[in-house]
């Protein structure tokens, strides 16, 4: 039900930004959205039927449960959500291996520590020489980047 | 005609001259073109100091050969670990992945490698003999023949609906609805932007390819310590070489059907502003509809894989024709290669053929040698490549989110994107473990926006007339094509059960 109720709620709230918009605007959103509609409301009610012939039961169980905790799947959301807001800030190298670090090992459940440190700290710097040495991407760049280059350009 | 075809031996022997510049460039491109973001236009644009240094030829036969490597390398993550490099390869993981997931990894890479490279050799070969005929084609294909086009594409929404048909059609459907973000195309009206200006250009593919993919299927592998199925570790613990050989072979015996799949990527090529998504989508769709075996699509059927790759290595030499012969690129590496060209003060037209033959015939020549080329280089590489697949994942799935979600920030380098990833990661895992299939989420969101345009381009023409859909007479051809596909297969799966009934009946009566 999590996609059907995600898909009407994001119709409603498209209609609500066309409403008082041109023509041109609308023919495609509304004909898309109203079969939307259509097909989210047919799978409700199919699941109503299901759920009073006692053929099925509402809950989280398959997206969230104690065993994504348990997995660490949670512990990598976290980890994913705070690479997302620290790169900007640490720039591309340090919040990979960070991010690698700390993820890897809520995943090994604190195993083999050394061998997921040496495994992040040259998947970032691997990271750093091709994709900001070698190419000079715009990846975000700190503290590390702006050492190196430092560095480099002196010699 | 003996001048021309002396020309074009003399034109390909000294583009193998080269082996230098595309041997390198072509393990760049397949580098360039496994990661999402990188494209081929992205890495010319990079390296445009370093092409506008060189002089033309060898600056053409970089770009070609960065371009149809690129185009390759995008189904290899797409077949390993389900992460199509660029949107032109997000049909590939359909039967790709499958097959990698039953431990037939190398024979997967081998299929997509062999299929790609001759699809490649031979939209070359027709494009260089037909090439008046094919840039006429764009002439002809105007907004209501293109609505069709698109349709053929999203029509793969409804294969992969067969399955559950309900939730098919409500993630297609939903897929559509979000590529329809962003401002209207005529009066640049704002729409389900939820305040963000970062929206108003429509949603941005690779954010939303690498979330849907990528960033999904990492916390989904995560319940497994490697990403292959019990029988597929077991297949690939003794690993050999007959295994490319076997995929090889796959490929070979299936090359009446390489050869059709990328004769639609070719026209499809030549179309501007149509590419590789919309060409690998419509050859899949085609493929499992023409086939004896639908059913099999989407379970890791080699013929699943082989017509979305040669579509869209297809597509690569189509791109060339508007390009050298009008002048008009078909697609962003297109439009580079323009720059480049230009900045060498090449002019573009038939008469580019006459003065600079070398410049024309060269760059199909490059394609064809590149293609030539990479199915050496690479093939040998499958057996080790596959072996991705064998990786913890512990260490692969932090891997892939890592440098994945920093490629969504590269095309447009804005951090909203990488934010945009994670939420449509989130959005590609709940589809998953409810059991709804995010690829026809997915071509909701690259085909939406692009049907939209049409659809009001042709609207705006005929002043809101709605007949204008059935003006033309290839557009006609087409629509009724397209209705045929859709009615034909569940007639024939009809009449072969009736069949399979009688025979069934006959042999009981006779025993």
């Amino acid at each position: 039900m999590v996609i059907p109720v995600l898909a009407i709620v994001f119709t409603l709230y498209f209609f609500s930004t066309i409403l008082n918009s041109p023509w041109t605007a609308q023919v495609s959103a509304f004909s898309l959205g109203s079969l939307l509609l259509l097909f989210c409301v047919i799978f409700v009610a199919k699941t109503v039927y299901q759920l009073r012939r006692g053929d099925g039961t509402l809950s989280f169980g398959n997206i969230v449960s104690r065993d994504d905790l348990a997995s660490g799947r949670v512990g990598l959301f976290l980890a994913t959500l705070g690479f997302t807001l620290l790169i900007d800030y640490l720039g591309f190298t340090l919040t990979t291996f960070l991010f690698l670090l700390v993820s890897m090992t809520i995943l090994a459940r604190g195993r083999g520590f050394m061998r997921i440190t040496l495994v992040s700290a040259l998947m970032a710097l691997g990271g750093w020489a091709v994709f900001i040495l070698a190419f000079d991407t715009r990846f975000p760049r700190g503290w590390f980047e702006t050492t190196m280059k430092a560095v480099l350009a002196n010699g | 005609m003996g001048d021309t075809a002396n020309l074009l031996a003399s034109v390909f022997l000294d583009t193998i001259s080269y082996w230098w510049v595309i041997i390198p460039t072509i393990f760049l491109g397949l580098i360039v073109g496994g990661i999402p973001g990188f494209s081929a236009a992205n890495t010319i644009i990079i390296l445009m100091p370093l092409t506008l240094s060189m002089d033309l030829q060898t600056g053409l036969i970089f770009m070609v050969s960065l371009y149809s490597a690129a185009r390759m390398g995008a189904g290899i993550p797409a077949i390993l670990v389900n992460i199509p490099g660029t949107a032109g390869a997000a049909a590939t993981p359909l039967d790709g992945y499958p097959m990698t997931r039953q431990g037939r990894g190398q024979q997967a890479l081998a299929i997509t490698f062999v299929s790609s490279s001759l699809g490649g050799l031979l939209t070359t070969v027709v494009a260089l003999a037909t090439m008046p005929i094919l840039a006429r084609v764009g002439f002809y294909m105007h907004s209501v023949e293109m609505i069709v086009v698109m349709l053929f594409g999203i029509s793969l929404i409804a294969s992969i609906a067969a399955q559950d048909m309900l939730k098919g059609l409500i993630a297609g459907f939903f897929g559509l609805m979000i590529g329809s973000i962003g401002t209207d195309v005529v009066y640049a009206t704002p729409r389900g932007t939820m305040g963000f200006l970062e929206l108003y250009d429509g949603v941005p593919l690779i954010p939303a390819l690498v979330g849907l993919f990528a960033v999904s299927e990492a916390f989904i592998i995560i319940e497994k310590k490697v990403i292959l199925t019990d029988e597929g570790q077991a297949a690939m613990a003794n690993p050999s070489w007959s295994a490319t050989f076997e995929g090889v072979s796959i490929a070979l015996k299936r090359w009446v059907h390489i050869v059709w799949t990328s004769l639609i990527g070719l026209i499809i090529g030549v179309i501007p502003g149509a590419g590789a998504s919309i060409a690998s989508f419509v050859a899949y769709q085609q493929s499992r509809t023409f086939s004896k075996t639908p059913e099999l699509y989407g379970t890791g059927h080699p013929e699943g894989l082989i017509a979305p790759e040669s579509a869209n290595n297809g597509v690569t030499s189509g791109t060339l024709v508007p390009l050298l012969v009008l002048g008009i690129p078909g697609g962003a590496t297109a439009a580079i290669m323009l720059v480049v060209m230009q900045f060498h003060g090449v002019s573009f037209g038939p008469s580019l053929f006459e003065r600079q033959p070398e410049v024309g015939y060269g760059m199909f020549m490059a394609m064809m040698v590149s293609y030539l080329l990479m199915i050496l280089t690479i093939l040998p590489l499958s057996r080790y490549m596959s072996r991705v697949t064998t990786v913890p994942t512990i260490y692969l799935a932090p891997m892939i989110i890592s440098f994945t979600l920093v490629g969504a920030f590269v095309p447009r380098e804005y951090m909203f994107d990488m934010f945009l990833a994670l939420a449509f990661g989130v959005l590609g895992y709940i589809a998953r473990r409810t059991g709804y299939h995010v690829a026809a989420i997915l071509i909701g969101v690259i085909l939406g926006p692009l049907l939209e345009t049409y659809f009001l381009r042709a609207l705006k023409k005929s002043q809101g007339d709605m007949s204008i859909l059935f003006s033309s007479n290839i557009g006609n051809v087409l629509w009724v094509l397209l209705v045929l596909s859709l009615v034909l297969p569940p007639i024939l799966k009809l009449k072969r059960k009736r069949r399979d009934r009688r025979l069934a009946t006959l042999s009981g009566d006779y025993q």
